[in-house]
């Protein structure tokens, strides 16, 4: 009996929230986007008095986890601001607008889907540039985001779509991190270690590419210690060929006295804002998305699945895994660079063990084979690990159990094994 | 929850809005100071020292009825963020205390691998800050805006070599050391060359390290005990010195072993015991035989917290009472927090002789202290006692 | 050639411990196929129960209502927090890993890095962050054999180390539980038809392997007396190391492995500039396992594995 109102009350919970959901089921990611930015340009307007009038003090950074963690008392004032801000605003427009969207992202696919794709980028780096704008605190906060992103998706490959248990994201983070603050700090900066700088601070533009993809060429270089003892063994012996890498990467640094040993490297120039933040990590998805869902995808997925069947299917899993490996290493190279230059600093002991569980983390929280995943898990570990900032130690309790649920519940990450279908997500939705 | 369940909730939200913010509004005007600490991960001590030495600052302020600024008294408020230990993570946290709550100046974080990037971030939004423990140079290298309580290693490092010639007369040192921290391995390369200048190359005769966390140093103290040094020099941190000075023992070393002012906490002797006794360091100040403001402090933490402050809790006491003073010197808040920084920062770069618990202070042109070092003792009964003076 | 034989001495102490505590990696891996990666912090917290028991034992002596000498105590602390650590040890396996035995075997392995996490924060959350003092419970005693320097404490390490090796070999080879153990390893799907309990062996498995970490978290506390909540990450991963390198569920295999890694840092340390240390030994350790993919002692890799 109690079982039976227990279930009816669920089940009308749901209903009810699918009901709720109605009206939205047709809107497309252009009115999403278009309401977002509405939302965004609303809080520039009138986030600072309205903030200041529920007495918030000043405009909640991050929704108001942090502030409501810090003074319950704010809590209603905090759910009211991003209600009218942020829920009201982008609801509304997305709903008004849901016809003329619709129509819109037709007529955007007659054209080649790379017009509609880049329009909508633009409305979200729009959206995300201004949101970013109110607080720089925000800003890194939604740089370091992104680049977890790439990290977390570099992984995803080697652990996700191939199906091996690999530890050496430090390594090669750490690699692309030192290759690109070399070129970065010793022409561009003035520090003590190699002196005053060579060229003007402007070249920047077009030397920062450059630093990051040799950063990126580096850390696929130094794959190829882990991806050739991985053509005759893998799982478990690859783990820890893997870790022993990070190890080595780690010790080589601390020992290359040209770069600062282990006091690090500093003063890299401020390259690294949001734009180009942003740019290199789309390009970055939208490359290991096409990677993933290319041929050399579903070769990786049979590598995983069965490499000796693979073999016989005449998959080339030695050249498989070398692709894999590079591939993986080179974006976490760059995913390093981009750190290092977001920090404007670079020292061996942030590539240790604890990166390593940060990075997994990631990756088997957000989901497993899964560019989506990568992308939720990322987003959500890092505004998670900043909304629980207040709770000091304790923070580091309940992440972790929220993580083991998650585990629990769905083994295999809260999205996996779905295909990021890009055209899925900007066709009109009638 | 039905439509009016829901408007009924939104209308109480609303209510209980204005309340508060009719609250809020008429505040007393409050000072807000950041503190940026490592209270999870590597050096948990660490940040618990930081944050004692912080609270125990505030109550005194509290006590006071808030801080004395031009003839107004001002409340004081902490707003103490964890870095977890971790570069990223405190580069964040001071962004966040700068452009989200608005602290007038900062006082952390204490590693440099944390003090360098942040003190960047800093020194980029103009607000004041003091790194209370960081001898990184970077971390206030051609950054006005950054200030540092401890001394650095260069000159530490030669107040260690000169030491151990004048006391002991020895020719051939030896040194272990953490390759991987940079405080260690810092010291240890400035004090093999002012020994090495003092008593020509080749003087010393092992330079030995091992990676932070380490625990068995058997190899490296059989190769020291091995090359006929005399003396041991050992730069590290106190968890590491209890167990290296143990194992020397162990091992069979006979001589003396001078470490530096990481050895400056009560729990060095408590966790290192009678093995430790008759070893010197350099250090900011003696707890025993403390007289005076530094000896006040250390009773009142010890009675308060139960143990004898590190120097990591005196050094961030030292650079939040230079914070009170520069504010003090300010003359007024004006509540353009831009002004105020600025006007703290001028102050505190003109502070002359500052009386601190770990010495006086007079920052130079880079921020940092010009101090003096003493020597310590570690006595038969394990206690800290004052043994030499020695100043730059 | 007497610094050689110290070095020795040195590095079968070192490798005691990484031998001990791969052990446990050794037993989970092999008979449930996952990555315990919580057993770092099982160890860390066994030499904490380990201080305790110690504590109020020396308490109770000193009080007068019993008196035991330190050998005895030590005795005692070892089996009351072997004891208690592997009940730590099967909770953790009910928790973090039997809801997930038909997971994919990386996800346990992150239940088991988070299941690490919340017992080292909870620990600074619980005791403050101060490091303990284990307390010396027998007086250290050097004896100089030909210039050789060996503690009493080493030559006890080693000893139990290798006694409780052996205990183990016995129990896995020579009784019903052992066997029943071993059948696991060699086939998970089909032992159960058997009538083999197989929540129970698991958490035996699990048990077994904290016993041992708490084992090895005594003589660390011994040998190197200064306990912190951070203390089992490294060690725990280079036992990881030692673990996979002796081949898969190999028990002999992962104590040699664990010897063979102690005697490479320290070997490794004394020839070369110490700096060199980890560079080198990993490196070494990477060769080994280019050409001898399968570890030491383990079988050849089979189609079958499942990640």
């Amino acid at each position: 009996m109690a079982v039976k109102t227990n279930t009816s009350t669920t089940g009308a919970k749901t209903g009810r929230l699918a009901k709720a959901w109605q009206p939205f089921t047709r809107v497309s990611m252009l009115s999403w986007l278009v309401g977002a930015f509405a939302a965004v340009i609303l809080e520039q307007l009138v986030g600072r008095p309205l903030a200041y009038m529920l007495g918030l003090g000043k405009i909640p950074v991050l929704f108001g986890f942090v502030m409501m963690l810090k003074t319950p008392l704010l809590i209603p004032s905090a759910i009211v601001y991003v209600l009218l801000i942020y829920i009201f605003p982008i609801a509304i427009i997305a709903r008004l607008t849901t016809s003329v969207g619709n129509k819109l992202s037709a007529w955007l696919l007659r054209y080649p889907m790379a017009v509609s794709a880049l329009i909508h980028l633009i409305l979200l780096y729009g959206t995300l540039q201004i949101w970013g704008s109110i607080n720089d605190y925000r800003n890194l906060v939604l740089r370091l985001t992104f680049i977890a992103i790439l990290v977390t998706l570099s992984l995803n490959i080697i652990n996700g779509y191939m199906g091996e248990f690999s530890c050496s994201t430090p390594g090669f983070l750490a690699l692309g991190a030192y290759g690109a603050s070399v070129i970065s700090v010793s022409m561009f900066a003035n520090d003590n270690l190699f002196g005053p700088a060579i060229f003007p601070d402007s070249w920047g533009v077009f030397v920062f590419p450059l630093a990051l993809l040799l950063g990126g060429i580096i850390a696929a270089i130094g794959s190829l210690v882990v991806a050739i003892p991985s053509f005759r063994t893998r799982g478990d012996y690859l783990a820890i060929i893997s870790l022993a890498f990070t190890f080595i990467v780690k010790s080589f640094i601390e020992n290359l006295e040209v770069v600062g040993g282990p006091r690090g490297l500093s003063s890299q120039p401020d390259w690294a804002n949001f734009t180009v933040v942003f740019i290199w990590v789309t390009l970055g998805v939208w490359i290991m998305n096409n990677f993933v869902r290319s041929t050399m995808g579903k070769a990786l997925n049979a590598v995983r699945d069965n490499e000796v069947a693979a073999d016989a299917m005449t998959v080339n899993t030695r050249r498989t895994k070398m692709v894999a490996f590079m591939f993986s290493a080179f974006w976490a190279g760059i995913g390093g660079g981009l750190f290092a230059h977001v920090l404007r600093y670079v020292n061996p002991a942030t590539f240790g063990l604890q990166k390593l569980a940060e990075v997994l983390a990631m990756v088997y929280f957000g989901g497993l084979n899964s560019v989506y995943g990568s992308i939720v898990g990322a987003v959500g570990f890092n505004l998670l690990s900043e909304a629980l900032r207040p709770l000091e130690i304790y923070k580091w309790i309940i992440i972790p159990v929220l993580l083991i649920l998650v585990m629990i519940f769905r083994p295999t990450g809260l999205i996996a094994f779905k295909e990021f279908d890009v055209h899925a997500i900007i066709a009109p939705k009638e | 929850m039905k439509k009016s369940q829901l408007l009924l909730l939104i209308a109480l939200m609303l209510i209980a809005t204005v309340f508060i913010s009719a609250c809020g509004a008429s505040g007393p005007k409050t000072i807000k100071i950041g503190i940026n600490a490592p209270l999870t991960g590597d050096i948990p001590k660490v940040g618990e020292g930081t944050k004692y030495a912080a609270e125990m600052w505030l109550d005194d302020i509290n006590k006071d009825g808030g801080l004395d600024v031009g003839g107004k008294k001002y409340k004081v408020e902490l707003v103490i963020e964890d870095n977890e230990s971790k570069a990223d993570s405190a580069t964040k946290a001071n962004t966040k205390l700068i452009t989200q709550d608005e602290v007038l100046a900062i006082v952390g974080p204490q590693s440099s691998k944390q003090a360098v990037p942040a003190g960047e971030v800093a020194n980029n939004y103009k607000t004041p800050m003091i790194s209370p423990w960081s001898t990184n140079p970077n971390t206030t290298l051609n950054r006005p805006w950054v200030f540092r309580a401890a001394f650095l290693d260069p000159f530490q490092g030669v107040v260690d070599a000169k030491f151990i010639s004048d006391e002991f007369g020895f020719t051939k040192a030896a040194v272990l050391y953490d390759v991987a921290s940079d405080y260690p391995k810092g010291l240890a390369e400035v004090f093999k060359k002012s020994w090495e200048d003092l008593h020509g190359a080749g003087s010393v005769v092992a330079f030995e390290s091992f990676t932070t966390k380490d625990t068995d140093f058997s190899a490296q103290l059989t190769k020291i005990i091995n090359s006929g040094a005399e003396v041991l020099f050992v730069p590290q941190y106190y968890n590491e010195v209890a167990l290296i000075v143990q194992q020397a023992h162990e091992l069979g070393w006979k001589g003396p072993i001078i470490g530096s002012d990481s050895w400056g906490s009560a729990e060095t002797v408590k966790l290192c015991g009678s093995d430790c006794y008759g070893s010197f360091f350099s250090t900011h100040y003696a707890a025993a035989g403390a007289t005076g403001a530094t000896k006040e402090f250390i009773d009142r933490y010890n009675a308060k917290y139960g143990y004898v402050p590190d120097d990591v809790a005196a050094l961030t006491w030292d650079s939040l009472n230079l914070l009170k003073q520069a504010i003090q010197d300010c003359g007024k808040i004006t509540g353009d927090i831009a002004k105020d920084r600025q006007c703290v920062r001028d102050a505190l770069a003109n502070i002359k002789n500052f009386p601190g618990i770990t010495g006086n202070m007079t920052f130079d042109d880079q921020g940092d202290p010009t101090k003096c070092a003493v020597i310590v003792k570690i006595s038969d009964k394990g206690e800290f006692e004052f043994y030499k003076q020695a100043c730059p | 050639m007497v610094s050689f034989f110290q070095n020795l001495v040195n590095a079968l102490q070192w490798g005691s411990f990484y031998a001990l505590i791969a052990l446990g990696y050794s037993m989970v891996y092999g008979i449930l196929m996952l990555f315990n990666f919580a057993h770092g912090d099982i160890f860390m917290v066994g030499a904490y129960i380990g201080f305790f028991v110690a504590t109020g034992l020396l308490a109770l002596t000193v009080s007068g209502s019993i008196a035991l000498p330190g050998w005895l105590v030590l005795l005692l602390t070892i089996i009351i927090a072997m004891a208690l650590n592997s009940i730590v040890g099967m909770l953790v396996e009910r928790i973090g890993y039997r809801p997930l035995r038909d997971a994919p075997r990386a996800s346990a392995a992150i239940t088991g890095l988070m299941i690490g996490i919340i017992l080292e924060t909870g620990n600074l959350a619980l005791l403050g962050a101060q490091r303990l003092s284990f307390p010396p419970l027998i007086a250290t005693e050097t004896y100089n054999i030909a210039g050789v320097n060996v503690t009493n404490k080493k030559i006890m390490i080693v000893g139990v180390a290798l006694f409780l090796m052996l205990v183990l070999h016995l129990f896995i080879t020579k009784t019903k539980w052992g066997m029943a153990m071993r059948a696991m390893a060699y086939d998970f799907a089909i032992i159960p038809l058997m009538g083999v309990p197989i929540n129970l062996i698991a958490a035996l498995t699990f048990g077994l392997g904290s016993a041992l970490a708490a084992a090895a978290g005594i003589l660390y506390g011994v040998a190197y007396p200064i306990l912190d909540p951070y203390m089992g990450i490294l060690i725990g991963w280079k036992a990881f190391v030692a673990a996979i390198l002796g081949g898969r569920g190999s028990i002999l295999g992962a104590a040699f492995a664990g010897f063979l890694l102690g005697f490479i840092e320290i070997f490794t340390a004394t020839i070369f500039p110490s700096t060199f240390r980890d560079l080198i030994a990993y490196s070494i350790i990477l060769i080994i396992l280019t050409f001898r993919p399968h570890g030491l002692f383990g079988e050849a890799y089979s189609a079958r594995l499942r990640l």
